[in-house]
């Protein structure tokens, strides 16, 4: 999986592509997410229309990025979950704990 | 009469593996006959299968081993794993839907299995380990063109063995 931050007014915005899965995708989420924490970017979106699927170890992870965000006073928000990802996200009902946007610039309006 | 397609894979508990497993399912899955979205649904239900050997099974003991069977039929595909620990009770499992277990990192990867493929069935093998198994039925219809199943495989009413 690939990343690339861009700011946007005080918003993190992080384009995911890839797959975030167990070993792989799941750790380059966590690290890039620990980054900005440590770094004070407190506010982060998650741009995952480029991801393909996840599996059971990457909805974990976003779920532990959540919380380590939470922890430190922060936020972490979704955009653009399709196909799969929006598929896993509704039977985990995670749909119920991230707030999830379809469009940009609502969702950094939204911090 | 057409004979089933079989592909048998080990390999040692490491989740870097996962993917070989994981893309050996969506290729036997299209051999089957199934289109891109539900090879890609069975892959994803045989990697939490494998993930789940991995890690809770063998605990991720590098020493032990992972056993997939995987097998195109003319209507479905069915996959068996296999690991080698002391086994588990899968009703026991807590639903990672409801309340607090929402925000738990782990655990989802039998609804996983579940939600992706029509049935999934765990066995404890006393001595060998956990096997669980996972079929799919393919949608009649729904065929790609490169794998069509052959005319006696249609007329067989469906009926899986």
């Amino acid at each position: 999986m690939k990343t690339t931050v861009r700011t946007v007014g005080q918003v993190s915005v992080v384009d995911l592509s890839g797959k975030i899965t167990i070993g792989e995708g799941d750790v380059v989420l966590r690290d890039k997410v620990l980054e900005l924490l440590d770094g004070g970017h407190s506010k982060i979106l998650l741009s995952l229309e480029k991801v393909s699927y996840m599996d059971s170890a990457g909805i974990g992870e976003l779920v532990a990025c959540f919380k380590k965000a939470r922890e430190k006073g922060g936020t972490v928000k979704l955009l653009k979950p399709s196909g799969k990802v929006e598929d896993l996200l509704q039977l985990t009902k995670l749909w119920e704990v991230f707030e999830i946007f379809d469009e940009e610039q609502p969702a950094v309006a939204s911090f | 009469m057409v004979s089933a397609t079989t592909v048998k894979l080990v390999i040692s508990s490491e989740v870097r593996l996962v993917d070989v497993v994981h893309t050996a399912s969506e290729a036997i899955a299209g051999i089957a006959g199934f289109e891109e979205d539900d090879a890609l649904n069975v892959g994803i239900a045989v990697r939490e299968a494998v993930i789940n050997a991995i890690r809770h099974g063998n605990r991720m003991d590098p020493t032990r081993k992972v056993e997939v069977s995987l097998q195109a039929r003319p209507r479905s595909i069915r996959a068996r794993v296999r690991d080698q620990g002391a086994g588990f009770d899968p009703s026991a499992t807590p639903d990672p839907t409801f309340g607090d277990n929402l925000m738990r990192s782990s655990g989802r990867g039998i609804l996983v299995m579940r939600a992706f493929v029509d049935s999934v069935d765990f066995k404890f093998l006393e001595g060998r380990g956990m096997e669980v198994t996972l079929k799919k039925n393919r949608v009649r219809g729904k065929t790609t063109r490169s794998a069509r199943p052959s005319a006696a495989a249609v007329d067989n009413g469906g009926i899986e063995r």
